[in-house]
């Protein structure tokens, strides 16, 4: 019984920073799944740009190879030396550059983004839900 | 003691590294596909300070068994989610350490849950023990 009381403090005085965090985090979380982070964009948008956009996938050769977005350049951290020259051949500059990975929870699109506009490449957006949202709504 | 700083020790950075980053955590958690987007956030915001006051209450020695309950429980329930999302085939990064440490794959987050789940039990088994001895003296 005294384990339980214990843990029932514990869960209460969690209680307080979580909510403080809830309201004051820099990093909080959106209350709504709809909420876009700075440079993502959802898929419908990206489709309405239509054609003129450069898709980059910034997953592994291997996933590239078994199935990627038609037209999509491979772009990432691990090759990155040997796989940009190919990219600046592909893209005109002002071309938007849709950069996406596996799912919501790659943080390998957002890193390949990062260093395509510290190269001067803009502008770059990051697909919201990667390649799991594009096979979903194929 | 070493059992109780790995437990506690590890509880805590994992807690730490979550809390500094909820957001990440919420799209790790909404990656299982075991709770609304809604559950996730409540979820990402609440269980980084849990596993911090446990892992520092298992540090300090204070509340204690509440803490290795609560441990237990998180325990239990990360491998719960871990085995569906293998049985699911899902792709995904374990999210133990939020996105500031390098997440693993589920089967090694897999091993180190039963590590762990092992010397939560010899703490359960050793704390009772001493209790016991304690409450005889």
């Amino acid at each position: 019984m005294t384990a339980v009381r214990q843990a029932l403090w514990i869960l209460l005085v969690a209680l307080v920073p979580a909510f403080l965090a809830s309201a004051f985090h820099p990093k909080r979380p959106a209350w709504s799944e709809d909420v876009l982070q700075p440079g993502e964009e959802r898929l419908g948008t990206v489709q309405s740009w239509g054609d003129s956009v450069l898709w980059v996938d910034a997953r592994s050769r291997k996933e590239f190879d078994t199935e990627h977005v038609p037209n999509a350049v491979l772009l990432n951290l691990e090759e990155w030396d040997q796989l940009f020259p190919a990219f600046l051949d592909r893209w005109q500059p002002n071309q938007k550059v849709v950069v996406y990975c596996s799912s919501l929870a790659c943080h390998m699109s957002e890193e390949v983004a990062d260093r395509l506009r510290r190269n001067s490449v803009e502008p770059v957006y990051v697909l919201k839900g990667g390649w799991e949202a594009w096979k979903s709504k194929r | 003691m070493a059992c109780r700083v790995i437990l506690g020790g590890l509880f805590l950075i994992a807690g730490v590294t979550k809390a500094y980053d909820p957001a990440g955590f919420a799209t790790e958690i909404q990656n299982y596909h075991l709770v609304p987007w809604l559950g996730g956030v409540l979820l990402s915001l609440f269980l980084p300070w849990v596993e911090i006051f446990a892992g520092g209450a298992l540090l300090l020695k204070r509340f204690e068994q509440g803490a290795l309950l609560l441990i237990s429980a998180m325990l239990i329930a990360y491998c719960a989610a871990l085995i569906s999302a293998m049985a699911r085939g899902l792709n995904i990064d374990c999210g133990c350490f939020g996105r500031l440490i390098s997440s693993t794959g589920i089967a090694w987050a897999l091993v180190r849950n039963a590590g762990l789940m092992i010397l939560t039990g010899i703490l359960w088994i050793f704390g009772k023990a001493s209790g016991q001895a304690s409450s005889e003296k």
